[in-house]
């Protein structure tokens, strides 16, 4: 009776005292994405690369002999005040090691991460966050950018446009692109570009959110018949039903989606449709089949646990949790920023796909241990047809003309 | 009334003494006495003018763009440049008013919306740019205050909570006379009957006007305060999200209760941030409880304790 | 050029038997229970998760008939529900108006969330109701377009034929000018109110299916239907159905021509400015009593 008795006490002692103990043993990263809001897919398909990495690390001893736990923040729709408190919440508050997060404020987010050390991975894509770095590098030296803002993304698509093996009937390009920073960006880089060598932007269309009736832009389309239509809009809705407008009467004209085709409704809702359409996705894992046997098993893998293909930032968000970690571990301390940070600076990071080393204001560039992929959908599915840089051509994938152009 | 302000200074002057050191609930508390101004402007225009005005977040905004282009742009000194935003956004409030008072109920709110809606493409667009709207990216580097040496800003949050302490009491106090005084009987008098009080002299008008723009100016001032105080600013302000928050406060607080709204910012704000974790479900939640706010706690809390306590049915 | 101004005209076409079918539901509803309801975006969306969750996860035989079927009745019953149990005991209240608008906002906080809740926060796809096209000439429009101009315009029409030429129409008015009157004449007024927003309900639902087929359906985007059809409402006057049909034309054409030829971004402020300056003129909006 009496072990009993004392069998019980202990048990009881040890439940309360437990979970303190073991949580001790933890080591926090925080993740502010948009869990609410109009970005809450995108924030997802960050998550879901995030969750999957620290699965990982966790599933095999953890880091430093510790579980890594993820303390999440809502930043909803992004307003200051809410970046600001994410940082001050996550860094200020509960100390976290590391932060991991995709768009995360265009800006307004370096500054808020800027005032703490602890290295702040974000992948905003946008020249506002790039100035900001660049007007202290010094104080924003935790700052990583692990995608080219918007303007190299467009040079890459611009490379790819002109790699294509069709020839186009004209020197005419429609571009058609959202009024926020992204889409300003990569529409002012394409038109600049292709400008340059000798075409004619026939109309540069600025479009808000949740447009959804094309017709006026698509009656002065199908005047110009450009060779080109490129529709930049990180968002399903419209680009979805741009496309069915535009395939009623269609113009002999290559459609460019940009980043547009990665949301995953588009290929979801379209299919096969969509076939015929080329986008591109940063720091992306080629499609359908993976570039080497690694990354092939992280795809299947990642598909055995999501249900549906790989959407643009889960890889990379992966990635950069676990660059985080190898340098956590090099340096043998989560919370020696310095060493952590430099570590993460200088040394590369063995990935899936080959070395990958920050570049230029801290930004994981496109190289080609994570390139800029760009696709065409073919039977209803993404096929990489280039990687850049350099430019070349993935495996024995072929563009495919567009059902729609005829001869 | 008074009893309720002193209170609520006298409790949010020593939190700082706990908090000074946890940047992340200074940020919370800040953004209460910014948000208790601005709703209880919106209190004082909707539930105790009658007018019903939905272009609170609009003038917010405004005030803060103007102050951070007016600083930004043209370099002038912070303080100055938040007084001058109060002062446009003064004038605005006043010619939006104008146009506003020959109107009906939904048609007030409608027009004032459209304020709040054509700001988002203004500020995004070409003409905002010109301004220095800094189009869709906003404007990123704002100065922060500096008055004679001290630095106020997101840096120095003590200090900064502190000066925005004074502002609101300054402000409340502002208000809370208006209610008071003739003016206050006076409106009480137009919502209550138009057509008799215009028949006594009241000129509706003039009221409706001064209202307009005295709200205007202080939501303006704390905009631009705002906007000092996080150094950066987005379209991303003129979200649904402040808009519905600003609602809820004053549900909470009982519209037309002043001050109740100012209880009603903290307890929204508290509840808001305990209810984070929960995601998606935050919004659910809080829609829910406006239901049955409305339903069942006629005016919110202030109405409440008008029911407890016989005491303070003085106050309202 | 011709053709650009025909498509242009078939595009404004268009948009306005769409924004017709948005706003009819709060025109109606406005005009007679004089509730605003902030909540008009998810009621709309309503419609179009009814329609999903008919057609995908319950595969519902009969296609979008049996959907419709299933649908009024169901609509009614939700709209007739919440006006007796959430809105009607406001109107005893002081400040009844601005208490509607608030109980409607948290219930639309509510409601949308719920959906995201429930549906998760990705748009969803409705399978198209009819497919094809029409070519005539060098004009290609799409079948379901025609369909819903032709469902719209005469929907509205019927209704309001019916408002007034029937008893029952009739006394919906009467409710709407002057509802102590109305009660002392026999009208059971309480009754006309909850019925009344129980067929905004079902009119709103209705459209919100036949938008969403054409285009998704979206969780977050109720505030914007809600502006839509409040903008369209106002301008054509609170409470005119025919008011309303034709601002939601000129509406319609407004955009597409200011898109055609400014572009898509001078769209907002275009409209918002010509409502301005309508109400600036007729405070009441187009045909608005008062």
């Amino acid at each position: 009776m009496k072990t009993l008795k004392f069998l019980v006490a202990s048990l009881a002692i040890f439940m309360f005292v437990g979970p303190w103990a073991f949580a001790a043993e933890t080591i926090k990263i925080g993740v502010p994405l948009a869990m609410t809001g109009a970005y809450a897919g995108s924030g997802d398909n960050y998550w879901k690369g995030i969750e999957m990495a620290t699965n990982e690390i966790n599933q095999s001893g953890g880091l430093l002999g510790k579980q890594i736990e993820i303390i999440r923040f809502d930043s909803q729709e992004f307003a200051p005040e809410i970046v600001m408190q994410g940082a001050d919440y996550l860094c200020g508050k509960m100390k976290v090691s590391s932060i991991h997060a995709g768009w995360a404020g265009w800006g307004q987010d370096i500054r808020a991460y800027g005032k703490y050390d602890a290295p702040f991975f974000c992948d905003d894509g946008a020249m506002p966050s790039v100035d900001v770095y660049k007007s202290d590098p010094e104080k924003y030296y935790n700052t990583y950018f692990i995608t080219d803002t918007g303007g190299d993304q467009a040079n890459s698509m611009f490379n790819m446009l002109t790699a294509l093996p069709y020839e186009y009937p004209n020197k005419k390009i429609v571009i058609i692109n959202t009024d926020d920073t992204w889409g300003m960006e990569v529409g002012d880089t394409l038109s600049k570009r292709f400008k340059k060598i000798g075409w004619k932007v026939a109309k540069r269309e600025t479009v808000p959110y949740g447009t959804n009736e094309w017709g006026p832009i698509l009656t002065k389309v199908r005047r110009i018949n450009p060779a080109i239509i490129h529709i930049e809009i990180p968002s399903s809705q419209e680009v979805i039903t741009f496309f069915r407008q535009f395939i009623k009467k269609p113009t002999n004209s290559i459609l460019s989606y940009g980043w547009s085709i990665t949301p995953l409704e588009v290929l979801a809702t379209m299919g096969k449709d969509a076939d015929g359409i080329v986008g591109e996705m940063p720091a992306g894992m080629p499609a359908p089949v993976a570039p080497n046997p690694k990354a092939q098993a992280w795809v299947d893998k990642y598909m055995d646990i999501y249900k549906h293909a790989i959407p643009a930032g889960s890889w990379i968000a992966y990635t950069g949790v676990m660059a985080w970690a190898d340098a956590v571990t090099a340096v043998g301390d989560e919370y020696n920023f310095k060493a952590v940070n430099k570590h993460l600076k200088e040394a590369g990071y063995e990935g899936l796909q080959g070395m990958i080393k920050f570049g230029e204001n801290n930004t994981w560039h496109a190289q080609p241990a994570a390139p800029i992929v760009h696709y065409q959908v073919q039977n209803g599915q993404l096929v990489a047809l280039y990687t850049d840089p350099p430019i070349k051509p993935y495996k024995d994938y072929k563009f495919q003309v567009p059902r729609w152009i005829k001869k | 009334m008074v009893l309720i302000l002193g209170g609520f200074y006298c409790v949010m002057g020593i939190l700082p003494l706990f908090f000074a050191n946890t940047a992340h609930i200074m940020n919370i508390l800040i953004m209460i006495l910014i948000w208790a101004v601005v709703a209880s402007c919106w209190d004082v225009i909707m539930g105790f003018a009658g007018i019903f005005s939905f272009g609170q977040v609009a003038f917010y905004v405004i005030g803060a763009y103007a102050s951070a282009i007016l600083s930004v742009s043209l370099d002038i000194p912070p303080v100055f440049a938040i007084i001058m935003a109060g002062v446009i956004t003064g004038v605005l409030g006043v010619i939006v008013g104008l146009p506003c008072l020959k109107l009906a109920g939904p048609y007030v709110a409608l027009v004032t919306f459209a304020v709040h809606m054509t700001l988002i493409p203004f500020l995004k667009g070409p003409l905002g740019r010109a301004i220095g709207s800094g189009g869709s990216q906003g404007i990123l580097t704002i100065p922060p205050i500096n008055l004679l040496g001290v630095a106020f800003s997101s840096e120095h949050l003590v200090p900064f909570f502190y000066l925005t302490l004074f502002l609101t009491i300054i402000c409340t106090l502002i208000l809370a006379l208006i209610i008071k005084s003739y003016w206050g009987t006076a409106f009480l008098a137009l919502k209550d009957s138009e057509n008799f009080a215009t028949s006594l002299g009241i000129s509706a008008f003039k009221y409706k006007l001064m209202v307009f723009a005295i709200t205007s100016f202080i939501t303006g001032l704390f905009g631009a305060l705002y906007a000092h105080y996080v150094g950066m600013l987005s379209t991303k302000m003129l979200s649904m999200d402040v808009f519905t928050i600003l609602m809820i406060m004053m549900v909470i607080g009982g519209i037309g209760k002043y001050p109740g709204v100012v209880v009603g910012a903290v307890v929204t704000v508290t509840i808001s941030q305990l209810l984070a974790p929960l995601g998606m479900y935050r919004p659910l939640i809080m829609g829910a409880m406006v239901v049955i706010l409305v339903l069942f706690l006629r005016d919110g809390v202030i109405g409440l304790a008008q029911k407890i306590s016989p005491l303070q049915r003085k106050f309202g | 050029m011709v053709f650009e101004i025909i498509d242009v005209i078939i595009s404004g076409l268009i948009n306005g038997s769409v924004y017709a079918l948005m706003a009819v539901g709060l025109t109606l509803v406005y005009g007679v229970t004089k509730a605003f309801n902030f909540a008009y975006g998810s009621f709309y969306n309503m419609g179009g998760y009814f329609a999903w969750m008919l057609l995908i996860p319950l595969g519902m035989i009969g296609g979008y008939f049996s959907v419709f079927f299933a649908a009024i009745p169901v609509l009614f019953a939700v709209g007739y529900l919440l006006e007796k149990v959430l809105v009607s005991p406001l109107r005893k209240h002081d400040d009844w108006e601005m208490k509607v608008m608030m109980l409607t906002l948290g219930l639309s906080l509510f409601m949308d969330f719920g959906y995201q809740a429930v549906f998760g926060p990705n748009i969803k796809s409705l399978p198209g109701m009819i497919e094809g096209t029409l070519e005539i000439g060098q004009v290609v429009l799409f079948h379901q377009d025609v369909a819903i101009f032709i469902l719209s315009v005469g929907g509205m029409l019927c209704f309001g034929w019916i408002l007034n030429n029937t008893r029952t129409g009739m006394a919906v008015q009467a409710v709407a000018q002057n509802p102590a009157g109305a009660q002392i004449v026999g009208i059971p007024k309480d009754f006309i109110f909850a019925a009344t927003f129980a067929i905004s309900t079902i009119m709103v639902g209705l459209g919100g299916i036949l938008l969403c087929q054409k285009t998704f359906v979206d969780p977050m985007g109720s505030t914007n239907i809600m502006i839509k059809a409040w903008v369209i409402t106002a301008f054509g006057g609170m409470g005119s159905i025919s008011g309303s049909l034709y601002a939601a034309f000129i509406l319609g054409m407004l955009e597409a021509f200011v898109g055609w030829h400014f572009g898509m971004i001078y769209v907002q402020i275009a409209t918002l400015a010509l409502l301005l300056v309508i109400l600036a003129v007729r405070p009441q909006g187009l045909m608005g009593r008062e």
